[in-house]
């Protein structure tokens, strides 16, 4: 007899997809910290060998130079993109014209493909070719070197991640913004509070869970940032933008260093997840 | 007064300058593309020329670069396709018994970094000989399609009156019946958000064909890297592959561009 009741039961749907989820992702994940434990060689079957990988890490300034520069990385395009992105974001819910036009323009950056947005870089920013240069010329400012200087290039990649993903940051803020209760802000007008009061004392508290929320996205982004920095300049000029992710990832798959890499890549993880696990604490911590 | 319309004048201006900003680097890369091969590089820039189309003709008279933007389609495709057909059912039982853990679970696979998991699966694959195919990268491409479909169906799924399911119930339809006929018809916008987004998402991603993808199935986003890494010297047929492979997902964003924030912010306000 089918069964009538809303006692029904339909937990049987999720098995598809976590067979599925197990299969790609649980086995692999599980799979990588056993290599990550392991001396693995091209034609040998790996073998544990301790905790011996991650030993290696710490004594590795190429691990530390990555590690380094992702948190760089990870600090200032955060705090820029959050900064910009809440003040755009203000600007655009009070002038409310983040409409037609003007939101396709917003939206496009963090749309396109991060391979566009790595040729764009390379042909804007060609020091000889790049129409960047060329500004800059006219401007009478010299030259500049952009991805191809070891003491700048981290700051360029910074910059292009903060150019294609500050409108997501603002458009979260605005619609955090917008679905806020207006007495509130009336209330605010009528007892004086005006301008950077206004901003500090009521805004900033109540958008604070929104921010924490672009914050958690931009960070996962930002901590496992691959993409565009592979495509513009593979981790260099040598090792200036070697992130541990893009380290990891040459040590993986361009020496073959399996065991090794696996080790580097389980660690990012774990900040990735220890940082998600901070923000959801922090968020907590804001929510009103 | 007049300071609030002095205000107002300094929001239009800034808005103004942040616009410029952000669409300049798109509006020159389309530019490039329809330029002679003599004028890309060309400085000062030319801002007016006679538009082209000699660098697309370059680019797909190469002949393979059609085969990258079809295999790009099918991956695409069929991820997205994938991830609705076990997302789709799996949500619905989230919603409904109100299972918070599964949630959870692949919020945690959205957030895993993606260099992790090709090690792993190239060895997985070599393992059952399916390396180098394009099932392989609709299967990995299915590891960001499926959270991505679960996460944006979640709240429509949960909008679902529960009444509606109860009445087909006792009318007698079957399990299949009542997630096709009954809950899929209601929560088509969400499913269009879904499908979108998940399509976008594959269409960009870089990395599992970058490792994965063999010469047959090779996807065009990774084929235009190849031309940046052979440094090539032709800017005009490498910005023709950038307006290529830029326009399917400006075009799908666009058709939905009031719920993509929303869709894309899904799942981390409740993790």
């Amino acid at each position: 007899m089918p069964s009538f009741s809303s006692g029904a039961s339909y937990r049987w749907m999720v098995l598809p997809a976590l067979v599925f989820a197990g299969t790609m992702i649980v086995f692999p994940f599980g799979y990588a910290v056993w290599l990550s434990l392991s001396e693995v060689s091209l034609g040998q079957p790996p073998r544990m060998n301790g905790g011996a990988n991650y030993a290696r890490l710490i004594g590795d300034p190429d691990f530390w130079n990555g590690l380094r520069l992702t948190l760089w990385l990870f600090a200032v395009s955060l705090s820029a993109q959050l900064l910009i992105g809440t003040w755009l974001g203000l600007l655009l819910a009070r002038s409310r014209r983040a409409q037609g036009l003007v939101r396709t323009i917003l939206v496009s950056p963090f749309m396109l493909p991060p391979v566009v947005i790595g040729m764009m870089a390379i042909v804007i920013l060609d020091p000889s070719f790049g129409i960047a240069n060329w500004i800059l010329a006219q401007l009478g400012l010299p030259p500049r070197l952009w991805l191809s200087d070891p003491d700048t290039v981290i700051l360029t990649v910074a910059a292009i991640d903060t150019w294609q993903w500050t409108p997501f940051v603002a458009l979260i803020v605005m619609g955090g913004y917008l679905s806020l209760p207006h007495e509130v802000f009336e209330a605010a007008e009528v007892d004086g509070a005006q301008g950077w009061q206004r901003f500090h004392r009521i805004t900033l508290p109540l958008l604070g869970p929104t921010i924490v929320t672009a914050a958690v996205l931009r960070s996962v982004d930002l901590l496992r940032f691959f993409d565009v920095i592979y495509i513009t300049t593979q981790g260099g000029p040598g090792t200036a933008s070697m992130t541990l992710n893009i380290l990891a990832f040459r040590r993986g798959f361009e020496f073959f260093d399996l065991g090794y890499a696996s080790a580097m890549m389980v660690t990012l993880s774990t900040i990735v997840f220890g940082s998600v696990l901070a923000f959801s604490r922090l968020r907590r911590a804001v929510t009103w | 007064m007049v300071g609030r319309r002095l205000g107002r004048a300094a929001d239009a201006v800034a808005l103004l300058l942040v616009l410029g900003v952000l669409i300049l680097p798109v509006a020159w890369v389309l530019l490039s593309a329809f330029k002679m091969r003599t004028e890309v590089a060309a400085l000062p820039p030319r801002l007016f020329f006679t538009p082209t189309l000699e660098n697309f003709v370059e680019l797909f008279g190469r002949g393979d670069f059609l085969d990258y933007t079809w295999n790009s389609l099918v991956v695409s495709g069929g991820s997205t396709l994938f991830g609705l057909a076990l997302g789709f059912p799996a949500a619905f039982a989230m919603a409904w018994h109100r299972m918070t853990w599964p949630a959870t679970a692949t919020l945690f696979a959205r957030m895993a970094p993606g260099t992790l998991f090709p090690l792993p699966w190239l060895v997985m694959f070599t393992e059952v000989g399916l390396t180098g195919t394009r099932t392989v990268l609709v299967l990995t491409h299915a590891v960001i399609t499926l959270p991505v479909t679960i996460w944006v169906l979640l709240p429509y799924l949960e909008g679902v009156p529960r009444e509606l399911i109860e009445s087909a119930q006792i009318d007698g339809a079957r399990q299949d019946q009542v997630l096709l006929r009954v809950v899929l018809p209601v929560v088509v916008p969400g499913v269009v958000v879904a499908a979108i987004l998940s399509f976008v998402f594959s269409w960009n991603y870089f990395l599992f064909a970058l490792v994965l993808s063999g010469l047959e199935s090779k996807t065009a986003i990774v084929a235009s890297f190849n031309f940046v890494g052979e440094g090539v010297t032709n800017w005009g047929a490498l910005m023709a592959a950038a307006v290529v492979i830029a326009a399917p997902p400006l075009i799908l964003a666009f058709l939905i561009q009031r719920r993509l924030v929303g869709g894309l912010v899904a799942g981390a306000v409740k993790g």
